[in-house]
């Protein structure tokens, strides 16, 4: 018997689902994602014969579904980040390191663990909230279906934002290694950024807007995002490009660093 | 067995071990003393591979620890009792660990059985005491079956029942033919626990023995009573030593107890009294770290 990819896995899976900082971080994703998503659109019904013209002309009935998203993603963020800070504020991380001395398998059976395990709830998520949506809307609000493919795209698309999300407090986490400060360098790329992006001249902040994680996000979930967004699949792409990119930068500082 | 040859590891500008070199056989209990902040414990984590020595190096029965397949079954460690997830509870704790090396679940019930936490296996061990928590951390520690155990201070928080049971367990480990090495701050812990003692203070070695060893060979003195203890005193002080006197007689250093018979036969004084006086070990570390305790004496006191 020996330490292999597999049995570091399974015993991430342990990890993750034992504690409760996890099932309270899923249940707060739910939760957001269906709930605003159902308080949104039945704003939206409501107010929808009062609508503009053109706003209506423009609406997109599966964004909107997906509004919760932006609530839930933080959430995730935090699930992510919780999974690698707590071993560092517990100090279990050198229990953990001691067991599996190569260090970036204990990255990837973590990282196995969160996709896997993420990518089922959110889009299991994304599918319900963007279904409540739609039968909210139907009679009054135009609907779509999932039978069109770029709605489907753009509602797994829901899931994969999200788990992507989840990947990038992780990989914060694993860089500053300290739960307080990688929850809030996420919540400010999230926040924050967009905010200054707005501040900017009109020229810059067309040119630089459209490369923020949220509104990578939003392109993904859009059936024909809007201008000045990336097309949905170039938006995936990038962001995977970015949580790579912060990924690698903290498996590298993991294996370097004194645990 | 263990081996640490001409290790160092500095933090920025502290050198927390300096070019430290010793060895450490199976089938004895060896202690690992110092003052706190001596390097005990940043030299166990440069054995786990959890830090890297800016020299030298540590071996584990000849293999660097990043060669081990599966380094829970060859070495088993307790490190600080309180580095658990704590709303994590004590038995899925444990089924992680074992889970990473490939050890079969039913084994986690046994070592949880064996360090007396099996009723509380399930709680959170966040409400552990600390005297649980080591119990916890050595049920971890032995959970592999290794033949290779490090404790960092692991009688630190236990009651007085525990810290028997932890001296006997050692023992057990010992005769089974396992390398034991258990680090601690305090003399007279290692004195009742170890075999084999290896000092070290400031980072650096300083002596290495069995507990007799270690106090006879300290610089002892001797306690000499005669019939003339001034002429005698006299005497041994133009023959070099180094003489106290006190009311009841002399303590003698720097001669041993032949040579200042000798002198008093050649004087004709008569003695009623010649005792070497050994030194406790307590006073052995005292001297021997004197140099090296970084924050005072306060420290070494037990
Ligand atoms: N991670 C670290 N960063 C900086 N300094 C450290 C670190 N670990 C230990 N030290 C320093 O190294 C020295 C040895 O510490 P340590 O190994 O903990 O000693 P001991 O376990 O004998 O008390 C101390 O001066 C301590 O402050
Ligand atoms: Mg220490």
């Amino acid at each position: 018997m020996s330490v292999t990819l597999a049995s570091v896995t399974k015993s991430e899976w342990i990890k993750f689902r034992s504690v409760r900082s996890t099932l309270m971080g899923v249940l707060v994703t739910v939760v957001l994602t269906i709930g605003l998503g159902a308080l949104i659109t039945t704003a939206i019904r409501g107010h929808w014969n009062q609508m503009d013209p053109i706003a209506k002309l423009t609406f997109d009935p599966v964004s909107t579904s997906l509004g919760g998203t932006l609530f839930a993603q933080f959430a995730v963020g935090v699930i992510g980040t919780l999974f690698i800070t707590s071993e560092y504020s517990s100090g279990s991380i050198r229990t953990t390191l001691a067991a599996v001395p190569r260090r970036s398998r204990v990255v990837l059976g973590k990282l196995i663990v969160l996709v896997a395990s993420l990518l089922v709830v959110a889009e299991v998520v994304c599918v319900a909230t963007f279904l409540l949506g739609q039968s909210i809307f139907s009679g009054v609000v135009p609907t779509a279906s999932l039978a069109t493919g770029a709605v489907l795209r753009s509602v797994l698309f829901g899931g994969v934002y999200l788990t992507l999300l989840a990947v990038l407090g992780f990989a914060l986490g694993l860089i500053l290694r300290q739960s307080a400060a990688s929850i809030s360098t996420f919540t400010s790329l999230l926040l924050i950024l967009p905010i200054v992006a707005f501040l900017l001249p009109q020229s810059w902040q067309s040119a630089i807007s459209k490369f923020l994680p949220s509104a990578l996000g939003r392109a993904m979930m859009s059936t024909s995002p809007p201008a000045n967004f990336f097309g949905a699949w170039t938006a995936a792409a990038l962001l995977v490009t970015y949580v790579v990119v912060v990924l690698g930068v903290g498996v590298v500082m993991l294996v370097r660093r004194d645990a | 067995m263990l081996r640490v040859d001409h290790l160092t590891k500095n933090y920025g500008d502290t050198v927390a071990v300096n070019d430290l070199s010793f060895d450490v056989a199976p089938g004895v209990v060896t202690g690992f003393l110092g003052p706190n902040g001596s390097g005990k414990s940043t030299t166990m984590r440069v054995m786990l591979g959890l830090d890297r020595p800016t020299k030298g190096a540590t071996t584990i029965n000849g293999r660097s620890y990043h060669d081990f397949p599966a380094p829970l079954r060859e070495v088993g460690a307790l490190l600080d009792a309180k580095a658990v997830h704590p709303g994590r509870s004590a038995r899925n704790h444990l089924r992680a660990l074992a889970a990473s090396n490939g050890i079969a679940p039913s084994r986690v019930d046994e070592v949880l059985e064996f360090a007396g936490i099996a009723s509380v296996a399930d709680k959170k061990v966040g409400g552990f005491s600390l005297g649980m928590s080591q119990r916890l951390g050595i049920a971890g520690a032995i959970l592999g079956d290794p033949g290779v155990l490090l404790f960092d201070e692991p009688v630190n928080g236990l009651d007085p029942e525990g810290i028997r049971w932890i001296r006997e367990f050692f023992a057990t480990l010992a005769r089974e033919g396992r390398t034991v090495f258990v680090s601690s701050h305090l003399m007279s812990e290692m004195a009742l626990t170890a075999d084999q003692i290896i000092v070290i203070g400031r980072g650096r070695f300083i002596a290495q023995g069995s507990v007799d060893d270690l106090t006879s060979h300290a610089a002892g003195t001797v306690f000499v009573a005669s019939n003339d203890n001034a002429r005698l005193a006299e005497r041994l002080r133009d023959l070099g030593g180094r003489v106290t006197v006190n009311e009841r007689g002399l303590d003698v250093s720097e001669l041993v107890s032949t040579k200042i018979g000798g002198v008093a036969l050649a004087e004709g004084i008569s003695l009623s009294e010649l005792t070497p006086q050994r030194a406790s070990l307590e006073e052995v570390f005292m001297d021997l770290t004197a140099d090296s305790v970084e924050y005072g004496s306060a420290h070494v006191a037990s």
